[in-house]
């Protein structure tokens, strides 16, 4: 039955092929999906996400684990844990997914011991996802935090699709050290630049915003986007801005957006049990007709058009 | 050796394909899961929730996860009757799966107007009535806890359901399950089903506050297993054997070993909730690690292990 047919999501066994750390807190994971994993995958849309099964993972040893994850270590680990893409690429019959992660928890202090070769079970790919629009010149990614992988998979998805389409990126955290892009600090400057190489290798600048002002421009991410759009022409019906990243940034950036009339599209976190639809534990509140309405961010999200979303 | 394991079983008045069914809340109403799992295959299905009126349910955090478990605070949750019936019930038509309706409410009188709106629908095999609910009557003490108001409920919907099957689902936050038992026995339930959640909480140390928006959720998950297995033994030993009521059994079911334990404790039936996040298919792999065990121990029709506790 729906089994012949070609799967467009579903539960996937996907190969580790490599693990590795970019920054104190922050990992690069590669899975490699085959057969009809990697058909799946192969379509994955940026902002998608997948929910990895990291139960069966094994403790880091205690002195791998820092400091403050010591009593999280101890947790266990039931449900699975939904993350988004940094990047999707198909050749030869597989797919290869990097998944871009911050070691926060139980979940994903395991996920560090994740070694080549290891197995994981994936369900995927889940939820909608960013949509570029036809005609739009000028594509703005914000990325704080750990909002960073959807944007890295967004420039490659738009400079794949749109090859003509201006996009620059803009990435933001607290300090430089919590940076989660494979950058040197002494490379970052305080202006749009080729310096951060998730975006570079597609032919996109991008700008760095730390809090602390240890690197790039000092002060949020939204204050540097402000900052750029204050300086710089933009046609606003031409242009639409991507964001991820915490929900007060991401109210902080829909206002900016409405202020100058941009089109812009939000990615939205929550704590989810299922990823599928059926638990109703995910509710992000949206304007409905003068009232609010629920929707749920593994199943209408996680990607919301920023007028829509209650922040 | 058996070659064929009979696995189909009575359950309150009908013959279910297996003792396998999805609990509450944790499978939607079915139209979210064909990628992941074969409904057809189950022996039966609850939806979620439904109330007489749509509910955005609770603010969150809905869920927090704890060693073992989870706790959940959704707050019913759900599309409402009129639109359960247009857009999720034609879902539900033609499954091989007897279909439960799970039906909760604020008053006795919503609880009957839903399962009488429903009762002449031809998809839908029965009903289970969560009354793990505050009744706003009386001043909000849960259905559920109170043994004359558990009998007052089942009686009155029994009358609605237009001769459709029964099934109270018996929440565990109470002194004596066997006194809420025997009520809903009482009241004419055609089955029981047991346990919901356990009501818990979690604390956020650097806050001081707690997770759940809701203060409080329903602990389930593997954590909970052993008390429910305890709770479905003593329902059946002291009040359901007698009365001839099967249990649907359940709580922190993961695995066929999981079930099984239940069945021999006394349940007729299983239904498997929270692992279906982890594994949504699992619920149909644990009705073929259920006839393995048959297999293995000789065991003809299933139904045999029904309450074989020794
Ligand atoms: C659609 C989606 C995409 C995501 N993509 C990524 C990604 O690409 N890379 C990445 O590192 N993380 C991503 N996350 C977040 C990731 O799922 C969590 O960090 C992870 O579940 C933490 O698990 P843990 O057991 O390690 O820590 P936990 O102990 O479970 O969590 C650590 C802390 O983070 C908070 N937290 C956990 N999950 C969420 C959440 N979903 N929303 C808000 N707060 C949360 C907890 O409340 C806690 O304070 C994504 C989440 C969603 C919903
Ligand atoms: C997220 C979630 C939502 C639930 N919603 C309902 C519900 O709407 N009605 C109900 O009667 N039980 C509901 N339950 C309870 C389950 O049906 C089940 O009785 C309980 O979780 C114990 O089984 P488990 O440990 O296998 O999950 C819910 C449970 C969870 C985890
Ligand atoms: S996580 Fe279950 S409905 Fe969204």
């Amino acid at each position: 039955m729906t089994e012949q047919a070609a799967k467009t999501k579903g539960k996937f066994s996907a190969s580790v092929s490599f693990n590795r750390q970019i920054k104190p807190r922050y990992w690069r994971l590669g899975l490699e999906f085959s057969g009809e994993g990697a058909v799946a995958f192969g379509g994955t849309r940026p902002g998608q996400f997948a929910e990895l099964d990291l139960s069966g993972a094994a403790v880091p040893a205690e002195k791998a684990i820092p400091e403050d994850l010591r009593d999280a270590a101890k947790r266990e680990v039931l449900l699975r844990r939904p993350f988004s893409f940094a990047k999707v690429e198909s050749k030869k019959g597989k797919t290869h997914v990097d998944i871009l992660y911050c070691v926060l928890g139980p979940a994903t202090l395991r996920m560090t011991t994740l070694g080549h070769g290891d197995v994981v079970s994936v369900i995927g790919p889940l939820g909608n996802g960013y949509k570029a629009a036809e005609g739009e010149k000028r594509a703005i990614l914000v990325a704080g935090g750990m909002g960073a992988p959807p944007m890295q998979h967004m420039a490659q998805e738009l400079t794949a699709e749109y090859p003509t389409m201006d996009v620059i990126a803009f990435g933001g955290a607290k300090s430089v050290d919590d940076l989660p892009f494979e950058t040197r600090p002494d490379q970052i400057l305080k202006e749009l630049g080729f310096y951060l190489r998730e975006f570079a290798e597609y032919g996109i600048q991008s700008m760095v915003a730390t809090d602390d002002g240890s690197a790039g421009f000092a002060g949020t991410v939204t204050d540097c986007l402000a900052d750029w759009l204050g300086r710089n022409e933009v046609n606003a019906n031409e242009t639409v801005i991507y964001a991820c990243g915490p929900e007060q940034m991401l109210a902080a950036v829909a206002e900016i957006a409405k202020e100058r009339h941009i089109d812009c599209q939000v990615s939205m976190e929550r704590l989810m049990a299922c990823g599928i639809g059926v638990c109703q534990s995910c509710v992000v509140e949206c304007k409905c007709d003068g009232d609010t309405e629920y929707k749920l961010c593994c199943k209408d999200g996680p990607v919301f058009d920023a007028k829509e979303v209650v922040f | 050796m058996n070659e064929m394991v009979d696995m189909m079983v009575e359950f309150g008045g009908m013959g279910l394909a297996n003792p396998v069914f999805t609990a509450s809340g944790t499978c939607g109403y079915a139209d979210e899961l064909a990628e992941f799992m074969d409904v057809n295959a189950l022996g039966g299905f609850v939806t979620k929730s439904v109330t007489l009126k749509p509910r955005k349910g609770n603010l969150r955090p809905r869920i927090v996860e704890t060693n073992a478990g989870m706790l959940n605070a959704i707050g019913l949750a759900n599309v409402g009757l009129e639109k359960f019936i247009e857009e999720k019930l034609p879902v539900l038509r033609g499954r091989s799966a007897a279909v439960f309706v799970n039906v909760a409410g604020e008053r006795i009188e919503e609880y009957v107007a839903v399962v009488e709106r429903l009762a002449n629908e031809e998809p839908i095999a029965g009903f289970e009535l969560n009354i793990s609910c505050p009744n706003v009557k009386r001043g909000g003490i849960t259905f559920g806890t109170d043994a004359g108001q558990v009998k007052e409920i089942t009686s009155a919907v029994k009358k609605a359901s237009g001769g459709k099957c029964l099934m109270v689902k018996l929440t565990p936050n109470v002194t004596d399950i066997s006194v809420t038992a025997k009520a809903a026995v009482e009241g004419g339930a055609d089955a029981l089903s047991l346990v919901n959640t356990f009501t818990a909480m979690v604390i956020d140390i650097e806050s001081r506050k707690c997770v759940l928006a809701n203060r409080t959720g329903g602990l389930s998950g593997p954590a909970i297993r052993p008390i429910a297995v305890y709770m479905v033994n003593k329902v059946y030993t002291e009040v359901a054997k007698d009365a001839g009521v099967p249990i649907l059994g359940g709580g922190g079911i993961r695995t066929a070993s999981d079930a099984i334990e239940f069945m021999i404790a006394g349940a007729s039936a299983v239904s498997v909730g929270t692992a279906s996040f982890i594994e949504p298919g699992c619920a149909v792999k644990i009705i073929e690690g259920i006839k393995k065990y048959c297999e293995r121990h000789d065991i003809s029709k299933v139904s045999e292990l029904v309450g074989t506790l020794k």
